[in-house]
């Protein structure tokens, strides 16, 4: 049986000429052209020839004809043969017409922009056929500069989510469009009698000049209305600190590449801050060591629970969040001692005492450091401290000469924004004041993440008329009058500008899968705005000077928002529409439209506001054992809870903690011991009269007497998947404690220990030679100490060996000295490879598909200070190592598992009959069953197997594989074979840096490098030559393609 | 088969109870079969039959949905399916032992307990052939393992022991199933002749391939015979060896070891006599078969038991010892560290408790000739056997060379029903042997008595038959109790 289906053959049109074979022939086609035409008046169907006239279809469908009882006879025999099919029979319907720059199977990429908290992260979208299905960095953009992370990769899950809204819900009925839109202009009409005072709009703060326009647009319509933001994750504090100490909320740029010694205050910088991804690509930069010869940059890092940033230190401080601020403070007196000028900020500062039991020389010391390093030194502060760290930050760095050298200030898009718990208190002081007549609430989901003081939920029921817009109907849409699809970022027109000021498009992949209309577009309802769809929008607003400003030479802005161009003579020409198109098309495909001038002048410091909100802050109160802390921090995968209902990043294990599908209340031994709990116990946290329960996990490192808390969890209304999932700790925070709270008792409730799943169960390498690491000094006195401990085998092997020396032969190399640990690799893979999601049980038995794993081992080292109770870490990322005396080709029954003439580890999917011996026989452990049938035994199981949404995102190009086969990273064999078809098609060489594997192209830090390791100029060939290469379990003599260099610390002899 | 003249300077007895008659022993024997079955029968076939059916379920549903119905997980992609499919082919090579060697040995004692253990052998290696049919991840391709011309030139990969595996067990099970089968021919010639109905006529007709007991039919019976012993003998050592390359030839720590192949057959042989014994001691019980099983047979097992204890309690130390010699770190972490204080070091004093120390109280005459306490060491035996496999498999898996993929391996009921199922194949295959089938070579057996003798009695001056044994009076020291 055909899979193709028919072609469709009728009379190209009418009276064309008709071709017979004989002059029977001919007389049939003539008599059947004329039935024909009867039929199409309506008269009779034929289906038989001259006397074999079938009755023609009645009304009732179960009268059926007898051609029609045969047809349905035979599709009925299908159906039930079909059920003992394997595999379902498809049709595959080519395209009869050919869509414009679109070839089948060859995939096309756009640029496109994914606005987060203060940054907008730019992006380079795969999409096949028109279903776009892999994220990339865009190394255009410079929030990107080529690299995405584990939020970004996942967000195109988000796109495909079978649980998002579909249809606008007027209450908990469905309803459409047409209705939302009487029912809204019905009230806007109303509203508008006294300019919109009653009307109130809750936003999350943008980056986007079109929203802003929209606003304005809608300030015009309804001149009294007032727009809130609140995001649970925001940067008030970094804007509030700002603005003390530069006199307004500018963003600071940070050259963590150029500094040499930098010192977080708790700031996760690279995994959960603002700007993550460009901090880890630069940071990496700062360290990276081609040879002994060269140098790194120092990090200090001060911080209540272990983060990934932490992680990467080489000095790290384990303290509460409440006791950063007085450590900043000593560590400004420390540095005025140093002839580090601070003025009258290191008097004020000096207000109060260090905080008690930090180690002297975590100031002397750091303090000598950086005042050694001026201009290379740079101070960083995490969001959840208070302004006044902020802005003492500056006058550090300031004083350090950092600004200008590893600090640059650029201004934030919207100058306007407000404290955001503040604003948020003002929307619902006004409500409870009973100001507020209706409530649209366009993104975000404050129900489940407002602060609890406000007591969102009560208040919003208060409001009469409220509108929910959301990519979900959520805590909060459930809860409005009306709820609307919000569309995804890949499916509308929109706009954003980085932290630096460049403007990039966020431009659409496809049409919204549920009919869904963007947040501009939605203001452009409100405010009737002359641009109904977002794209005329984006295009009005590029071209009316506020992004083609900077794009066109001799170009400016005129104070009434349009453009005015000059010639060389000053003379004003008019703006030519050509030019303004040549700039959008060239900004669409560059990612970038335009990029801000040269940085501005650096804002004086304003020292005298620095001490004075020094002298008016009070530090947060005391933590002890009988006072505990509790800390708020975004969940590296769920952020907010946004991203709850998406299975990659609910299977993402936590890069410090390595748990699954939940997060927990994360305590340091000391603290558990004094509270006698142990891991998994569930507890009660109380902050006042506020408590929430969690399950308990106990990291080495955590500060004693700090309690992390992950946001983003538990939620009730995310959908299947995220629905109930962890543990919410939204109740314990309060507008006035958004990052950490003291005060905090904790007591065990008694309930059975918690059912927690990990990736990885052990912790320590037992002194294996498996991650190496030296200090830099040990480094430049041996600077092969990475293969001496782990030395090949010198037996001779008991074979001939296989000829690598012909032909490109792939090979990859990971600097451990990079890796942060970010997780970006994982999910990238998953993205790439179809790799299946298997829910937490299985992940509890052992049976996670990921084919990166992010090993992650304490590392206890006296020298460097580094204990049980607080360790030093090291990550090591580990896919199948393609080994050129691979062990499980040789124990293959079926030689389902081979090697490649380029050197690859080749898997074929169909051979394998799963006898699982390979796996079993693969030292490093990197191979993975298929158990069951992942896609439909899993967790999708109760929907009858994976959603036809999600089957959207998967790539045509790799294989998914079915249960009972073995499966393991195949150096992205697609992107290999891809690249070198391109490179025959276009007689072109293939050059090095042509292929990117998904993990390599991801990771911020470019810990990844993939190449030909037979051509001695490529990247990955120069590596394996370093000294610090080594091969891990190599002493088994697999001789391992993926080779690993070695970690080196850079610790400050004087902290010893 | 000559007569087993019992050497009495050596404190020798006969193998027969003194005074049987050839009649008897025919009686004995054929009886079985033709008597209506015992209620106990009954009983323990049922029990048996429930297990093959918790075997169907558990199969059927591991077919329905794929092998993450079991436990095994990554590291531990085998676990009991392994462990049980060892543990069965372990079992299954005393048959061949008693049946081959020690024929070619010429140890007559073995004629009262060879049917039995090649019967056993037989249904222990159908029950271990189950598992590698059944733990594979797509069992509908499970023919991809034979060497099948086909179109695309796809040969499976001779490099591979598992491929080793199905040769050599397929092997073993083919000769020893002619081995059964030719040994069992003169003994279905007896039960038909002996049938009173005409369907037994025919079918122990058929099988007893028109055997008349003839010189000619004797003669080549006793070449063919003796020609498969000679083949099974070399088998005997071969299937475990190659079933111990399965993991020899890897390179995870705690598999990766020379010691393997003779220290495995050494296993099979103590497991394989441990479960003859539970099943002779059953049998001999239930039917009464004290005339032909003697004493004297269970304490040259137990011996046996003893002797093979030892060796695999030697084969345990080296393995200690070796890590240790070798500097190893990661032979030392998994058999200095895993092994004894791992998260199973219970399943490694299951092991070590039942195979090592349990034996040693046959070093007492009077343990090794008490009923109670041979039946409950053969448990402890079988017991251990199968905790040694899993302990080979396990624990070398749940903790190899990176910490970072280390897990814990834990089994589901599918499990322990897929095993306990088998045990219920077993027995079930078991009890229809014993049923329909002659349990102790008949034949063979009065081969060794006195009246197998060419000069009974006739012997020195003609004395009537039995009256020279009779006149020492030395011989009965040793009889059924």
């Amino acid at each position: 049986m055909s899979k193709r289906a028919p072609y469709p053959v009728s009379e190209p049109w009418p009276g064309s000429p008709k071709y017979w074979r004989d002059l029977e022939e001919r007389g049939r086609l003539a008599q059947e052209s004329a039935e024909q035409a009867s039929a199409s008046r309506g008269v009779n169907a034929p289906e038989f020839s001259k006397g074999h006239i079938e009755t023609p279809p009645s009304d009732e469908a179960w009268q059926l004809s007898r051609r029609g009882l045969l047809g349905a006879m035979a599709a009925t025999f299908a159906v039930v043969g079909a059920e003992g099919c394997r595999r379902p029979l498809e049709r595959v319907v080519p395209y009869t017409k050919m869509p414009e720059d679109v070839i089948p199977g060859v995939p096309s990429h756009y640029t496109t922009v994914l606005q987060r908290r203060g940054d907008a992260v730019g992006l380079l979208v795969e999409s096949h056929e028109g279903r776009p299905t892999k994220v990339e960095g865009n190394d255009q953009h410079p929030s990107s500069l080529g690299a995405a992370d584990l939020v970004a990769q996942a967000t195109i899950l988000d796109l495909y989510d079978p649980e998002r809204s579909t249809t606008p819900l007027k209450g908990a009925a469905a309803s459409d469009w047409a209705t939302f839109e009487a029912d809204l202009s019905a009230k806007l009409a109303g509203y508008a009698a006294d300019q919109g005072s009653r009307l109130r709009l809750l936003m999350p703060p943008t980056l986007s000049p079109t929203v802003l326009r929209m606003r304005a647009a809608l300030a015009q319509r309804f001149p009294k209305t007032r727009v809130h933001t609140w995001a649970a994750v925001n940067d008030s504090n970094i804007r509030e600190g700002a603005r003390i100490a530069l006199g307004a909320p500018m963003s600071s740029l940070n050259a963590y590449d150029r500094a040499r010694v930098i010192l977080s205050l708790d700031s996760d910088f690279l995994q959960t801050e603002t700007a993550n991804v460009r901090a880890n690509k630069l940071f990496a930069g700062g360290r990276r060591m081609h040879s002994a010869k060269d140098s790194m940059s120092r990090l200090y890092v001060v911080e209540p629970e272990r983060t990934t940033t932490g992680n990467s230190a080489d000095h790290r401080l384990r303290l509460p969040a409440a006791d950063i601020e007085r450590y900043a403070r000593a560590l400004a007196v420390e540095l005025s001692k140093n002839n580090v000028t601070l003025g009258d900020v290191a008097t004020s500062a000096a207000k109060t005492t260090p905080p008690d039991g930090i180690p002297a020389k975590w100031l002397s010391a750091v303090a000598k450091d950086l005042a050694a390093n001026r201009a290379k030194a740079l101070i960083v502060v995490g969001s959840r401290q208070p302004p006044v760290v902020h802005a003492l930050a500056h006058a550090m760095n300031s004083a350090l000469g950092a600004v200008g050298a590893t600090v640059n200030y650029a201004a934030v898009t919207d100058a306007d924004e407000l404290d955001a718990a503040t604003d948020l208190k003002a929307l619902t002081d006004a409500i409870a004041a009973k100001q507020v007549d209706a409530l649209v609430i366009i993104g975000g989901n404050p129900v489940y993440d407002a602060p609890a003081d406000l007591g969102f939920a009560e208040k919003l029921a208060a409001v009469p008329f409220s509108v929910h817009a959301s990519l979900f109907v959520d805590e909060t849409g459930e809860k409005c009058s009306w709820h609307v699809p919000l569309a995804h970022t890949y499916e509308a027109w929109g706009d954003a500008r980085a932290l630096d000021g460049t403007a990039s498009v966020q431009q659409p992949l496809i049409l919204p899968l549920y009919g869904g209309r963007s947040e501009i577009e939605l203001l452009a309802l409100l405010a009737n705005a002359p641009e109904k769809s977002s794209h005329d929008a984006v295009v009005a607003t590029s071209r009316s000077g506020v992004l083609a400003a900077h794009a066109l030479a001799n170009c400016a802005p005129t104070p009434d928002g349009n453009v005015e161009c000059h010639d060389p003579s000053g003379k004003v020409v008019p703006v030519r529409s050509v030019d303004l198109a040549r700039e959008w098309n060239r900004g669409l495909a560059l990612g970038v439209l335009t990029r801000p001038a040269a940085p501005a002048a650096a804002p004086a410091l304003r020292s005298a506001d620095v001490a004075a909100a020094l002298d008016k802050a009070t530090p947060a109160g005391r933590v002890g054992p009988g006072s505990l802390e509790v800390t708020f921090a975004p969940c590296p995968k769920m952020v907010d809870g946004f991203h709850a209902n998406n299975t990659w990043l609910q299977e993402m294990p936590d890069p410090v903690t390595k748990l699954v599908w939940d997060n927990a209340a994360i305590l340091s031994p000391a603290t558990a011991k004094a509270l006698g709990v142990q891991n998994k116990d569930v507890v009660r946290i109380a902050v006042g009269d506020r408590a929430i329960t969690s399950g308990v996990w106990i990291v080495p490192g955590q500060a004693d007497n700090s309690i992390a808390l992950k946001l983003g969890w538990g939620r009730k209304k995310a959908g299947r998947i995220g629905n109930g999932r962890g543990f919410d700790v939204y109740p314990l925070r309060t507008t006035q404690t958004l990052g950490f709270a003291v005060g905090a008792q904790v007591n065990k409730t008694g309930a059975e220990p918690y059912f927690f799943a990990q990736t990885q169960e052990a912790d320590h390498t037992y002194n294996r030679p498996i991650a190496h690491e030296a200090t830099i000094a040990d480094y430049r006195q041996k600077p092969n100490f990475a293969e001496l401990d782990s030395p090949p085998p010198r037996a001779l092997p008991l074979w001939s060996q296989q000829d690598y020396s012909q032909g490109h032969q792939w090979g990859m190399t990971i600097d451990l000295n990079a890796c942060t640990g970010c997780s970006a690799c994982v999910v990238a893979c998953m993205a790439e490879n179809n790799v299946p999601v298997v829910g937490k049980l299985e992940v509890w038995r052992g049976r996670e598909m990921h084919w990166i794993r992010l090993d992650r081992y304490w590392v206890e080292d006296p020298k460097l200070g580094a204990t049980e109770e607080d360790p030093l870490a090291i990550h090591e990322p580990l896919m199948c190592v393609h080994c050129e005396e691979a062990p499980c080709e040789n124990v293959c029954p079926v030689g389902a598992t081979t090697h490649g003439p380029e050197g690859l580890n080749e898997m074929a999917y169909n051979r394998c009959i799963g006898t699982r011996y390979c796996g079993n026989n693969c030292p490093y452990k990197v191979r993975h069953f298929n158990y069951l049938n992942w896609h439909n035994d899993s967790v999708w199981k109760e929907t009858g197997g994976l959603p036809e949404s999600l089957q959207m995102q998967q790539n045509p190009n790799v294989t998914v594989r079915f249960r009972g086969v073995m499966e393991k990273c195949t150096y992205c064999v697609q992107r290999i074979q891809s690249a070198k078809i391109r490179s025959k098609r276009e007689y072109k060489e293939l050059k090095d840096g042509d292929i990117k594997t998904a993990c390599q192209q991801t990771c911020p830090a470019d810990a990844i490098v993939f190449g030909d390791v037979n051509d001695l100029n490529s990247q990955v060939s120069k590596l394996t030559r370093t000294d610090r290469r080594f091969g891990l379990l190599a002493e088994l003599g697999t001789r391992p393609r993926t080779t690993y260099l070695g970690k080196v610390r850079n610790p400050n002899p004087e902290m010893a | 088969m000559a007569y087993y003249e019992p050497i009495i300077e050596l404190g020798e007895a006969p193998l027969v109870q003194k005074g049987s008659t050839l009649a008897e022993v025919t009686d004995d024997i054929a009886g079985v079969t033709e008597r209506p079955a015992p209620r106990g029968w009954w009983i323990v076939f049922g029990l048996a039959l429930m297990f093959v059916g918790i075997f169907t379920v558990c199969v059927g549903y591991l077919f329905w949905r794929g092998v993450g119905v079991w436990g095994n997980t990554s590291p531990v992609f085998w676990a009991w399916d392994i462990t049980n499919f060892v543990w069965w082919v372990g079992i299954g090579h005393a048959g061949t032992l008693i049946s081959a060697i020690l024929f070619i040995f010429r140890q007559k004692w073995r004629t009262a307990i060879n049917r039995f253990a090649e019967a056993m052998t037989i249904f222990a290696v159908i029950c271990a052939l189950i598992f590698p049919g059944i733990h594979v991840g797509r069992p509908w391709l499970m023919y991809y393992v034979f060497p099948l011309p086909n179109q695309m030139t796809l040969w499976p990969n001779f490099k591979s022991p598992l491929l080793w595996d199905v040769f050599a067990v397929g092997t073993y099970f083919t000769v020893s199933l002619l081995f059964w089968y030719v040994g069992l021919i003169p003994d279905l010639a007896t039960l038909r002749d002996r049938s009173m109905t005409k369907g037994r006529q025919m079918v122990y007709g058929f099988f007893a391939l028109g055997w008349r007991g003839s010189n000619r039919h004797w003669r080549n019976y006793e070449r063919a015979y003796l020609i498969l012993a000679a083949i099974s003998t070399p088998l005997v050592l071969s299937v475990h060896s190659v079933v111990s390359m399965d993991f020899a030839t890897s390179v995870i720590p705690g598999w990766h070891t020379t010691i393997f192949p003779p220290y495995f057959v050494a296993g099979a042989i103590f497991s394989g006599f441990a479960m003859v014994e539970t099943v002779l001691l059953i049998a001999r019980t239930v039917f009464k078969l004290h005339r032909v099983v003697l004493m004297r047979h269970l304490e040259l097992m137990n011996k046996f038991i003893l002797f093979t204890s030892l060796l695999v309690g030697y084969a345990y130390s080296m393995e200690f010892f070796i890590a240790w010699y070798s500097g190893n770190r990661y032979e030392m972490a998994h058999f200095l560290h895993n092994r004894p204080a791992g998260p199973y070091w219970w399943a490694w004093v299951w092991m070590m408790v039942p195979n090592t120390l349990i034996p040693q109280l046959y070093w007492s005459k009077k343990m090794r000739t008490s009923i109670p306490v041979m039946f409950v060491v053969s448990i402890f035996v079988n017991i251990g056997m199968w905790f040694e496999r899993f302990v080979i498999i396990v624990l070398s898996l749940n903790r190899d060379f990176l910490p970072s993929s280390w897990g814990y391996y834990r089994p589901t009921i599918i499990d322990v029903g897929t095993f306990t199922g088998t045990i219920g194949i077993f027995f079930a295959a078991f009890l229809l042997f014993m049923r329909w089938l002659p349990m102790v070579a008949m034949a063979e057996v009065k081969g060794t008595m006195p009246q197998a003798d060419p000069h009974h009695g006739h012997r020195g001056k003609h004395a009537p038959h039995s009256e020279p044994i009779a006149a020492k009076g030395t011989l009965a020291t040793e009889g059924a109790e």
